[in-house]
């Protein structure tokens, strides 16, 4: 691996022109990421998940290197059509494409070029990866009191012929004042042993609001990583909802700082898995100023031999009081051989704080399910009902209706 | 007994009570009505040793000068709060407070403290008398009670303690008219020349059943009016706006 | 100087040490010093290999440093390993020929040694520095075939049990500091109640560290026989010295068919001063195997003391139908650390467990639940409840909650719930209305918050317990 990763990156300095501070940024990651390879179990938050081994056992070898300058044919994706929005195409790790055609033009700039700033802190190997390997430089700012009329779209897809490979795509964002940005990542690649890592960078200022929507929906063999990096200022918002369900395995983190007094970050998500897809959802909630709050929310539906992790953190620093901080995670195993594990965790540095978590799992409740048998129900019918309002709860969470509605009926969901 | 001159106070700037001046002798009962928002339970709290209060102006209490003691001193000379929102305290069990609380005031006085059988005694008579439920006193406090026992628990605790001086925050509010006769019967019951009573309340029911020597209107932090008994049924008939 | 050092004695009131000339083993941890023990002890050739083996093994191991709390480094070879007093060369036969000195330490402590004075049916081992120096009612236990006695004298007669039980729950292989406490424990508490027994009376087991520069390695082991009881109390002081003093004991417990076993700690060890200086390092293995079906083991702690503290007592839910159970108190303050919680690992049919603990922290400590639940796939129908509550006084220390739990049995649930909170103003101000002073309504408030825990403990216990908890958080209350 470490011989292909040389040639790869070697190759990739070559065929591109950086500038020399992208060069040295891109050197430093890549020195880190050979240093540290893969994630294994050995470290705390892969615990769970031993991303060294599930490449491993699923995809074996893997290339780095990706032609940025070969045109990616776009028709080929599944579009949304029962919602309008804005769409950005992220094809192989390259974006293919950007459209705001529902929105005024000097009120959304995009970025291409590396600014000054280079992300320092050492978040973990994947990112280095990323930083490495990723394409050009991507920025998006909202301007200031500017509310997107629709929702952008983000899909994430790969080449009907691309296989293990590891690609790789980094978007910041950076909401201003007031601001405000719905978010959809919809993942579109019915491939299979490639390896997608997905880096998007948050800057919220004052009360602006950012509603985050993935969808992993359709099925495929591939195996992903996902992290949000966000930071919060004053009043600022951010809603992310999860739906974890199709890919082989796919790990969404979520790191959050609340750094302005009065900001709240809410995150929710579902674990709907069949077959042995191992998945899992790793929140760090940091709250580092007064009147912060948070709230998790995350369910889980459990076939065959499935698994799924929820470790979610919450962390109060000193300062932080009045912290309100809530967490819970309830799991339905639905077949013997399907496994449920989570690590719900407080540190808490201030007393007058406010902060719970629980968690439950288990099986579906026979009781009720017999209850409904009673009333003229099938198994099948008792127990699919018996799952939906398992889930309705989560879903009500989101507050976007037309997104709501969207997930209701991608899960299959009625009220 | 108690003498307040000048009283004011503020909270986060706000100012809640101004100028606030009352007197009340040995044996007397005072009974301060006035409308949501006036300032009555900031009295209370105040006078108890609530900390959270910006304060002026001279409070005492037997001549000893009250905001230079603190809650537990106080109480220790005999002033008593029947609270408004009684706290429920998990895990700790009512009778083990009563207890604890009776002998920390035994022994700050210097008299000498009851042991387990004298105090269940005396609960068991003091529970009777203001037909409490004994179970109740087995349970944690306050956990679990509803609104009239809470309200029963502070008339109880009152009677065992046997203080000098009883401030009832709207001990009245939430009571049904039984629960309501059992309080006064409490009160009356203590009544002696040498307790005094400043009873703070919203309506007039419950002074039906304790007659005050004086009643005192409150408005927007300050006494508007004192008069006698009557007073009392005036305002029920004009209400407050229309009371000058 | 004098006014200081009443006053630090009034903070922590075993932290007196006894003059007595103690017998050490030449400092450092070697073969030689291994030998020594095993030999001054007159072991059999079995167990002198069983150590010798863990030594090897601990060569390689690595101490752990996942735990929160982290420590300067031991130097293991500055320590002793054993240490008994002098007038111990020759076991005394009876209470009457032990040192005056002793019996006063116990005298001091609260421990009656002698059973004239006995504390209300509680039969007592205690554990001075390295050796076990007295047992009280062993007759009236020998009558009912229950063996109670130092794991030395056990060694000695009662071999085959010894062999057959130790190291099954807590393998020699298992960690850094319990292979360090395999290779070199000098003594601790052997119980065995034989199949239908139901132990007569609560059996107590007091440890206390005097010698300086002494790591203390005890060693319990506690067999509960087809359809026994038993109830098992620890407890453990030691003086104040200034520099850290190591202590990693390990436990085992065993439970066969239908027996129960109810093990309770009250630990004091020394905290170190408010500066964080000097205090107990306690890590302790604790490991309880409900072997048979129907079993039941239950381990209750009031973890006050130590500098820091890194205790998991855990069950391994073998037997069909087993229960565990854990009831956790810890309280920090000052500049403790503590790290504590539990494992209850589900492998029988029907198992339940329940986790209950309370953590209190307040000035500088940090305090840390780590707990794991893990039902294996063919523990079904099984389920865990966990509640883990903590209480923060201040903004300076620290309360931290890291549960993991595996499910791999659709048939099997677990709930877990944590909080984490202060004592509110207006329940300080009610106590105080009603009279008590801060600390006291402190004190009550806090007992309240510990109560489901505190009501697990023996009476005579409890109540030892309760005043503990006041006592822990002088001070803390600004």
């Amino acid at each position: 691996m470490e011989e292909q990763l040389k040639i790869d990156f070697e190759k990739k300095l070559k065929d591109f022109s950086y500038s020399d501070q992208e060069k040295k940024f891109k050197e430093t990651n890549f020195k880190e990421f050979l240093k540290q390879g893969f994630p294994n179990r050995k470290l705390e938050s892969w615990k769970f998940s031993d991303l060294n081994q599930i490449i491993k056992s699923n995809i074996g070898e893997l290339t780095f290197y990706n032609d940025y300058k070969k045109e990616n044919q776009i028709d080929k994706i599944q579009l949304i059509s029962d919602l309008e929005h804005n769409k950005l195409i992220v094809i192989d790790g390259k974006i293919e494409k950007i459209d705001f055609k529902f929105e005024e033009k000097d009120k959304i700039e995009v970025l291409v070029e590396q600014g000054e700033e280079t992300i320092k802190e050492n978040i973990n190997s994947l990112i280095n990866l990323n930083n490495a390997f990723s394409n050009k430089f991507c920025k998006i700012i909202i301007k200031k009191n500017y509310s997107l009329k629709k929702p952008l779209v983000i899909y994430h897809s790969t080449n009907k012929n691309t296989q293990s490979k590891n690609t790789n795509s980094r978007i910041d964002f950076k909401l201003e004042e007031n601001a405000c940005l719905r978010l959809i990542d919809i993942f579109k690649d019915n491939t299979e042993k490639n390896f997608l890592n997905i880096y998007y960078n948050f800057e919220l200022d004052k009360s602006s609001i950012l509603k985050n929507y993935k969808i992993d929906k359709s099925i495929n063999n591939n195996v992903k990583y996902s992290y949000n990096n966000v930071k919060q200022e004053a009043n600022s918002i951010s809603e992310t909802f999860i739906l974890s369900s199709g890919s082989k395995f796919f790990k969404n983190e979520i790191n959050c700082n609340l750094q302005g007094q009065h900001s709240s970050a809410f995150v929710n998500g579902i674990f709907d898995l069949d077959d042995e897809n191992h998945h899992e959802i790793k929140s760090n909630i940091n709250h580092l100023v007064e009147n912060t709050k948070s709230y998790q929310l995350v369910k889980s539906v459990l076939e065959k031999k499935s698994k799924a992790v929820y470790q979610g953190k919450i962390f109060v620093s000193s300062e932080a009081q009045k912290t309100d901080g809530y967490q819970l995670s309830n799991a339905i195993l639905l077949s013997e051989n399907s496994e449920f594990n989570a690590k719900p965790e407080l540190e808490i540095y201030a007393d007058d704080v406010k902060c719970s978590h629980g968690s439950s799992s288990g099986s579906l409740d026979e009781n009720s399910i017999f209850y409904l048998m009673s009333r003229g129900l099938n198994y099948k019918e008792a127990k699919k009902l018996l799952i939906n309002g398992f889930l309705l709860d989560v879903i009500e969470k989101i507050t976007d209706e037309e997104i709501k509605n969207l997930i209701k009926n991608l899960l299959g969901v009625k009220e | 007994m108690l003498k307040i001159n000048n009283l004011s106070a503020k909270i986060d700037n706000k100012s809640i009570l101004q100028d606030f001046k009352l007197e009340i002798n040995p044996g007397e009962v005072h009974a301060i009505m006035g409308p949501n928002g006036s300032g009555k339970s900031t009295l209370s709290n105040i006078l108890s040793g609530k900390k959270g209060y910006d304060v002026t102006g001279e409070v005492l209490f037997e001549n000893s000068d009250l905001f230079s003691l603190e809650t537990e001193e106080r109480a220790h000379k005999g002033i008593f709060l029947a609270f408004q929102y009684p706290l429920e305290i998990p895990g700790v069990n009512t009778n083990v407070f009563l207890k604890t609380s009776l002998n920390a005031i035994k022994k700050a006085r210097g008299e000498k403290e009851l042991d387990a059988i004298q105090f269940l005694k005396l609960v068991k008579e003091k529970a009777k008398e203001l037909k409490f439920d004994e179970e109740k006193l087995g349970r944690q406090l306050n956990v679990g009670f509803s609104g009239g026992e809470k309200k029963k628990n502070e008339i109880l605790q009152m009677s065992i303690l046997n203080p000098k001086l009883s401030i009832l925050d709207e001990t009245d509010s939430g009571l049904d008219i039984d629960a309501l006769k059992t309080v006064a019967d409490g009160v009356n019951a203590l009544r002696k020349k040498n307790n005094s009573f400043l009873i703070i309340t919203h309506y007039q029911r419950l002074l039906e059943y304790i007659k005050p020597d004086f009643v005192h209107v409150l408005m927007n932090g300050k006494i508007i009016k004192s008069g006698g008994p009557d007073l009392a049924l005036e305002l029920e008939k004009k209400g407050y706006e229309n009371i000058n | 100087m004098r006014d200081k050092q009443i006053e630090d004695l009034k903070d922590y009131k075993y932290g007196f040490s006894t003059d007595i000339e103690s017998f050490k083993a030449p400092k450092g941890l070697n073969e030689d010093v291994i030998k020594f023990i095993s030999n001054i002890k007159k072991e059999p050739k079995w167990l002198l290999d069983w150590r010798l083996k863990a030594f090897e093994r601990l060569k390689v191991l690595k101490e752990p440093d996942w735990q929160k709390p982290k420590y300067p480094k031991i130097d293991y070879q500055d320590l002793y390993y054993y240490s008994a007093p002098k007038s111990f060369k020759d076991k005394p036969k009876s209470l009457d020929e032990l040192d005056p000195k002793l019996l006063e330490t116990y005298q001091k402590l609260g421990i009656p040694l002698n059973e004239q004075k006995r504390l209300n049916g509680i039969a007592v081992d205690a554990v001075f520095d390295s050796v076990s120096v007295a047992t009280t009612f062993k007759e009236t236990l020998t009558k009912q075939g229950i063996i109670f006695c130092s794991i030395s004298e056990a060694v000695q007669k009662h071999p085959e049990l010894v062999k057959k039980y130790l190291g099954t729950v807590i393998p020699l292989t298992d960690h850094f500091f319990a292979t360090l406490n395999s290779a070199v424990f000098t003594d601790g508490s052997f119980v065995y109640i034989p199949p239908g027994v139901r132990c007569p009376m609560e059996l107590s087991t007091y440890f206390r560290i005097n010698a300086s520069d002494t790591g203390q390695f005890e060693r319990t082991l506690i067999i509960a026989d087809k359809g026994s009881y038993v109830s098992y109390l620890e407890g453990c002081t030691a003086p104040m010295r200034d520099e850290n003093q190591l202590h990693a004991a390990n436990v085992e417990l065993i439970a066969l068919d239908d027996a129960e076993i109810k093990y309770s700690t009250v630990q004091n060890w020394y905290p170190g001063d408010k500066d964080g200086k000097g205090g107990i390092y306690n890590f302790v293995t604790k490991r309880g195997l409900c072997k048979g079906k129907n079993s039941k083991i239950s381990w209750t702690q009031v973890e006050t003391g130590s500098a820091i503290t890194w205790k998991y007592p855990s069950c391994i839910l073998k037997g069909d139908n087993s229960i565990g159970e854990f009831y956790s108190i810890a309280i920090t303050n000052n500049h403790q650390k503590a790290d504590t919680g539990t494992k209850m690992i589900h492998l029988g049919k029907n198992t339940k467990s329940k986790i209950i603990s309370k953590g209190i922290s307040a000035g500088f400590s940090d305090m840390t639940y780590r707990g794991l639940v893990d039902i294996s796939p063919k523990a079904t129908n099984s389920n865990n409840f966990t509640q883990c509550d903590s209480l923060l006084m201040g903004n300076k220390c620290g309360a931290h909650t890291v549960p993991y739990i595996k499910n791999k049995n659709s048939d099997s649930n677990i709930a877990h719930e944590a909080t984490t909170s202060k004592i509110s103003e207006e329940q300080l101000h009610y106590c105080q209305q009603r009279g008590l002073n801060p600390e006291e309504a402190v004190g009550l408030i806090v007992n309240g918050f510990c109560k489901e825990v505190l009501q697990q403990l023996p009476m005579e216990f409890a109540v030892e317990a309760q005043k503990l908890v006041g006592i822990s958080l002088e001070g803390s209350v600004g």
